[in-house]
């Protein structure tokens, strides 16, 4: 697209396009629901009903049904037909696509404009974090007294899988999902995405893949554990098929958004917009972009090769068919480490933008933050067989993996210093966001202090498989990851709507999950230490102090929770307007107004420095 | 354009002191209060290697919590509105190289003690170990002892002799932990995995499972005795043979 769009919005509605122009997320879900049933009765008539793979290949079927339903529904597949009919899409449909002049409605929609995308992926993520959250309170509700109370085991062990990757779902996209949208492409002054297309398809695929995910609730649960390892995931029932599918659709939506991303970076810059000129955040997300495209191809095969054990009997996992689940376990962690840093960097990035503005510095030292999320993100390709050490699989390369993964630990270092430097001798603003990033600092640092002794292989062989590693983990995904991301929330929040996030509600919920991490995390340490293992439904009367009080926190941190919740949504709504630039920031984002026009820019800028200058400002508020 | 001044250093010096005098406290105390009864040669190492990574940590933590406690305190803008610019610092080489060469010795030391610890649980010094065949199976753990036909499902130890598990499953992964030895290997199907361990105190010690599998795993757990040589022979003499 070439043309400027006039910022003032135009009363006529779009005409014409017949059905296409009535597609939105109900008929998805509708068009999902009948191809899975057509999916379902399809292989109910092709498959033999005595094998023992039928109620996999049924399963697997109806989950292709859906997915297929899914896509023609939202409508991902009209322009390809189009195009396929020797047409293509007019000036009018592509405006359509972008949601111009559509109000909400266009958020329900196979959406184009990168700004509705951003916007689509905050709500995705919430959601998702509430289902994730609501399990995470069934799980340490269970936990809060030894023995099987509320939840059954066989529903347990399905919570633990379930809570384990919806969260890591949600984290994906937590930061680099809306603002790796919504703001980036703003940043380095681009009208849109380089595929906007493939930017609705990687977002509705993401909402595709994780109602599958969240549906193996409904047909038998997951019971094996979120990392389904390959002979205990051999046992399992449909819902294994369900997660498989779920997966092999989520790598997909994650490949197509990083190539979009990384292509966007590459060659839509705006002139000026050197490399050693691009907000630190922009890095982060390619970095990000690069691992994840790395990374979940291996996550793809891993799960394919289980569908394919489950319904026409090849036997990569089976032990009994000369397969090993060591096979699955390294393909699993080959994606599996990587992902930690597809999940951390934008967090990390994210704050690297926030410190600048609100310390009104530079970023200390650009280049070696730089360098130190592209050298993490090659350290964490060589670092998966970490999560192997007491595996039994080649016991020799122990030390090898140990040093891979202890040299994380400089560049991680280096993330410290870089926000530590950048607020020493500021004029540091105490916002919302500076508030959690403070958080961020303060719980990072036990994260990543406590990942030292894993990395040992002598200390792992005490510690490992317990509840010291699920301790330790929540501390980077929900003291360091979350907090970050609500930072990110709270600081692109008034380009988004217009309006603050309330700051008094967002302080109170800060100290309710702050304390309540400290709480339920802080005894979940001395759980594992004790000899508590990870993913177990009961435990013996020897941790039961230290589990009712992450019981406690973990009320706590729900609470806050809420409260957060409760902010965004009365400050969506009625909050206090903030203006287009309320921190006044330099970088490109802030210029443009707010609410954001469709295709952004009027005149395309024309950048002559990086957006660090704070000792003269370019635009007041 | 108004410069933060540079603030006097002493109370991030204080802050630093204390927070690190606090970590090595907890460094020394948590780990033997609460981590369990070390019952072996790899568990003392394990005591000794969490208290040492700990105390190495206490002075960079404490750097980063002084580093942000200094930053609230004389860096905070306590006005209305905007703040005004800060100094535009962008490097500071010296900060830089200091950081990384204190970050890069430690993580040497880590490394080294790490790969020494691993060395010396690998050299197993013993020609005559004691072996015992693991089994795990849905969601029960069994213990052979090869050359006497004796099967049990508890874990009979002779102190002070060095053990090799070889340890296997007859169905799912699972993971075979001796909870007070430091040891943990996974039971693969089809496949046998060993670990060494030489118990060192007599007593009562726990075998967990560490690996999810399946429906009882919680509650997959096995009891242990290290006794004395001359009790472990004729426990071992009384039991009922298997063929």
């Amino acid at each position: 697209m070439t043309t400027t769009l006039e910022p003032t919005e135009s009363v006529t509605q779009p005409r014409g396009g017949g059905l296409a122009r009535r597609q939105n997320f109900g008929t998805a879900v509708a068009g999902g629901v009948i191809f899975a049933f057509l999916g379902w009765l399809l292989a109910r008539k092709l498959f033999y009903t005595g094998s023992d793979n039928f109620s996999d290949q049924v399963a697997v079927m109806t989950c292709v049904g859906w997915m297929i339903g899914f896509w023609i529904g939202i409508g991902a597949f009209n322009a390809p037909f189009k195009w396929l009919l020797g047409n293509d899409n007019s000036r009018d449909d592509d405006l359509y696509y972008a949601g111009h002049n559509q109000g909400r409605a266009r958020y329900w929609k196979y959406t184009t404009d990168h700004k509705v995308v951003g916007v689509q992926y905050i709500i995705v993520t919430m959601g998702l974090l509430g289902v994730g959250g609501i399990l995470a309170m069934a799980i340490r509700t269970e936990l809060i007294t030894p023995g099987t109370h509320f939840v059954n085991q066989q529903v347990y062990n399905s919570f633990i899988a379930i809570h384990g990757m919806v969260m890591i779902l949600a984290l994906i996209v937590a930061v680099a999902g809306p603002w790796g949208n919504f703001v980036m492409p703003i940043m380095i002054g681009a009208r849109d995405m380089a595929f906007p297309r493939l930017n609705a398809l990687s977002l509705w695929s993401l909402v595709s893949a994780a109602t599958l995910l969240v549906g193996t609730l409904a047909v038998g649960g997951l019971p094996v554990g979120w990392v389904v390892l390959g002979t205990v995931a051999d046992q399992a029932g449909v819902g294994m098929d369900f997660f498989a599918m779920a997966i092999v659709v989520f790598t997909v939506s994650t490949t197509v958004a990083s190539v979009n991303l990384i292509t966007t970076v590459i060659s839509m810059r705006t002139k000026g917009m050197t490399l050693d000129r691009l907000p630190i955040f922009v890095w982060g997300t390619v970095v990000t972009a690069a691992l994840a495209l790395y990374a979940f191809p291996f996550f793809f095969i891993a799960e394919a090769n289980q569908i394919l054990d489950r319904t026409v009997s090849t036997s990569f996992y089976v032990a009994t068919g000369g397969g090993t689940s060591w096979l699955q376990a390294n393909l699993f962690w080959l994606m599996g480490h990587p992902e930690v840093y597809v999940i951390l960097i934008p967090a990390v990035a994210a704050l690297f933008e926030i410190s600048t503005v609100m310390a009104r510095k530079p970023l200390f030292s650009y280049r070696t933050a730089v360098g130190a999320m592209v050298s993490l993100a090659g350290l964490s390709a060589v670092v998966w067989a970490h999560h192997m050490f007491t595996s039994g699989w080649a016991p020799s390369l122990g030390g090898p993996f140990m040093v891979t993964t202890e040299l994380i630990s400089i560049p991680t270092g280096i993330f410290f210093l870089v926000l530590i430097g950048t607020l020493w001798r500021g004029s540091v603003w105490m916002r919302l966001p500076t508030v959690w990033m403070f958080g961020f600092i303060f719980n990072f640092l036990i994260g990543g202090v406590t990942g030292i002794y894993l990395s040992d292989v002598p200390l792992d062989e005490q510690l490992h498989g317990t509840m010291f590693v699920t301790a330790h983990f929540h501390y980077i995904f929900v003291g360091s990851v979350l907090f970050g991301a609500i930072a990110a929330l709270a600081y692109w929040f008034p380009k988004v709507t217009g309006r603050y996030l309330n700051e008094f509600l967002g302080r109170i919920s800060f100290w309710l999950v702050f304390i309540g991490i400290q709480i339920t995390f802080g005894a979940m340490f001395l759980s594992g230490l004790k000899g508590m293992p990870r993913r177990d439904a009961s435990y013996s009367l020897a941790f039961e102090h230290t589990n009712f009080i992450s019981t406690i926190g973990a009320y706590i941190i729900m609470i806050g929770m809420l409260i957060l919740f409760g902010a965004i949504v009365t400050s969506w709504r009625h909050g206090e307007p903030s203006g287009p630039n309320p921190w006044h920031a330099n970088s490109l984002e802030w210029l443009v107004p707010t609410p954001v026009p469709l295709e952004n820019f009027d005149v395309m800028p024309v950048v002559t420095e990086d957006p660090y200058h704070f000792d003269k400002e370019i635009v007041s508020s | 354009m108004a410069t933060s001044e540079k603030k006097s250093l002493t109370g991030f010096f204080w802050a630093w002191g204390i927070i690190t005098a606090v970590g090595v406290v907890l460094s020394i105390w948590l780990p033997q209060r609460y981590m369990p009864e070390a019952m072996s040669n790899d568990a003392h190492l394990t005591m000794t290697t969490m208290i040492l990574f700990s105390i190495c940590a206490a002075p960079v933590a404490a750097g980063v919590y002084a580093g942000a406690l200094h930053i609230l305190r004389n860096y905070r803008y306590r006005g209305e509105g905007v703040p005004p610019a800060a100094e535009q610092i962008r490097e500071h080489t010296k900060l830089l190289v200091t950081w990384l060469t204190a970050s890069a010795i430690l993580t040497v030391f880590v490394l080294v003690w790490g790969l020494g610890a691993l060395a010396s649980e690998n050299s197993n010094t013993s020609s005559n170990p004691l072996v015992v065949d693991v089994t795990g199976q849905q969601w029960i753990w069994s213990f052979s002892y090869p050359g006497s036909h004796v099967q049990s499902n508890e874990l009979y130890l002779p102190e002070n002799r060095e053990v090799e598990f070889r340890v296997t499953s007859e169905d799912v992964t699972h993971g075979f932990w001796v909870v007070n030895m430091g040891v943990q290997v996974d039971a693969n199907p089809g496949t046998i995995t060993t670990i060494h361990t030489t118990p060192d105190k007599l007593g009562v010690f726990e075998v967990r499972c560490e690996q999810f599998c399946g429906l009882n795993h919680a509650f997959m757990d096995a009891v242990g005795y290290v006794v004395t040589p001359q009790k472990f022979t004729s426990w071992l003499a009384a039991q009922p043979q298997q063929s």
